[in-house]
């Protein structure tokens, strides 16, 4: 039986023999090249906090005070989850659209547990309401507010993007703070609408690129399209904030790339896609 | 890094049905069906609790003084009649009659009254939309105003304009942004899935 010695050994040797074996495909010079052009877009593109500037999307910044404002009128605040749900038969992405909700309801609850504020969120979804009934708990437990839990309520309103709409433009009583993130169909404005009205704050967002009007119409603070995705990750972990930004960065070199070649494909008749792509 | 037991399961998944999706493996396939029927499973059960506690919540609504009783009441009474035209003995279930015409003669005229509204209300939004002053409101008001002009039904050489200026409007700017969109949403959307499914950097966790 060998011993750790004779282990650790052999080990070594066929790391060396693997080695030995392997040869450097671009030669040494130009492989060092390479890796520090990686290693310097890499640095450009996900170093977050020096080269980039976050946003306030959809108004997330001043979630606190509009729940201080809320707790000194005695208001409610609520929460709306969209149409889309998470086990309703709908698109991936409008469920991830609900998932990214989850996210900046965990911060509005956050806010409104601390504050005292009793938060209404609504969801044509029961799994979705299950989630958001979850993060209220979870809320109230980190704010040690466990107290108020009871005044929070997540409210699962029956099936169908009809009936949410409905019920948001019915329901009697102004929120003194309203918000909606999620995924949001042709019923958008009627919701939206109904949400923010007598609300003395609004914050809404969707991805849905239909929806954009309606969101900007109805909500003093707005999360269009990506901005529904970023929100979330700027309120979260270092780590999403990261890939999130660099997304940006890369978002903007495409789209750069994009113009440069229409430019040079109008000004000066060269056909960019057979160099790029070959094609 | 402490992950929690839901963190680990859920990275877990996202891993098999990541692997599932890149491997072509008779085994794995398998235990990926597996999971995905979990999750059909899962929604259906949801579907009866969601019932349940919307009956909960409105039964005790409806006890209570205050609040929107009558709103309650009509919905329990929904529920109800839709439940007896499904459950009566000898229904034929979702495709019964009676549950068909609940659903064509109540239901669908309900639903459609609803959207009619939509033009009332979007120019009520966009009253409110004024009042907000935003740069972006002013932006989508001044675009929606050029919209409607080039919409104008007019004949002879200025409709001819409008028509092929309104073609052109639809098809390279309004397109280009709604694309612009679509890949944006597209790319952010990819990166979140990845994170969501494989627990990546949960500050909530």
């Amino acid at each position: 039986m060998p011993d750790l010695g004779s282990l650790l050994g052999g080990l070594v040797a066929f790391i060396g023999e693997q080695v030995g074996a392997s040869s450097l495909r671009l030669g040494p010079i130009a492989t060092v090249t390479l890796l520090t052009v990686m290693l310097v877009i890499l640095s450009l593109v996900a170093r977050p906090s020096t080269r980039w500037t976050v946003r306030d999307l959809g108004r997330l910044a001043s979630v606190g005070r509009a729940m201080a404002l809320a707790a000194e009128s005695g208001g409610v605040a609520a929460f709306s989850l969209g149409t889309a749900g998470v086990a309703r038969a709908t698109s991936s992405l409008d469920r991830l659209q609900t998932l990214a909700g989850i996210g900046v309801l965990s911060v509005v609850a956050r806010a409104a547990a601390r504050s005292g504020v009793p938060l209404r969120v609504t969801s044509n979804d029961a799994v979705a309401a299950g989630m958001a009934r979850a993060v209220l708990d979870d809320a109230h437990r980190r704010t040690e507010t466990l107290e108020r839990r009871s005044r929070s309520s997540a409210e699962y309103l029956g099936e169908g993007r009809a009936t949410a709409a409905a019920t948001a433009l019915a329901r009697g009583g102004s929120p003194a703070a309203s918000f909606a993130a999620g995924g949001l169909a042709e019923e958008g404005l009627l919701l939206l609408y109904g949400a923010s009205r007598g609300a003395a704050s609004s914050s809404f967002g969707t991805a849905a690129p239909s929806q954009a009007s309606s969101v900007l119409l109805t909500g003093e603070g707005t999360m269009i399209g990506p901005e529904l995705f970023q929100a979330t990750s700027d309120i979260r972990g270092r780590a999403d904030r990261t890939g999130v930004l660099a997304a940006n960065r890369l978002l903007l070199v495409a789209l750069a790339v994009i113009a440069l070649g229409s430019l040079l494909a109008w000004v000066a008749g060269v056909d960019v896609t057979t160099v790029l792509a070959g094609a | 890094m402490r992950r929690s037991l839901p963190a680990t399961i859920v990275v877990l998944i996202g891993l098999l049905l990541l692997v599932n999706f890149v491997v072509i493996n008779p085994l794995v396939a398998g235990v990926a069906q597996g999971v995905l029927e979990l999750v059909v499973v899962l929604a259906a059960g949801a579907a009866v609790l969601g019932g349940a506690t919307l009956l909960v919540h409105h039964g005790g609504q409806l006890a209570r003084t205050g609040g929107d009783r009558l709103g309650s009441g009509v919905l329990l009474a929904g529920m109800a009649a839709m439940l007896l035209a499904g459950f009566y003995p000898g229904s034929a279930g979702s495709a019964d009659p009676a549950v068909r015409w609940l659903v064509a003669a109540l239901l669908a005229p309900l639903i459609a009254a609803l959207f009619a509204m939509l033009f009332v209300f979007l120019l009520a939004a966009m009253q409110r939309g004024m009042a907000l002053r935003s740069r972006q409101m002013v932006v989508m008001l001044l675009a929606a105003a050029a919209a409607v002009i080039l919409l104008l039904p007019l004949g002879g050489t200025l409709g001819a304009w409008l028509a092929g200026t309104s073609a052109w409007a639809l098809a390279v700017p309004v397109g280009a942004v709604f694309r612009g969109l679509l890949i944006g949403v597209a790319i952010v959307a990819a990166t979140y899935a990845a994170r969501v499914l494989l627990a990546v950097g949960s500050a909530d966790d």
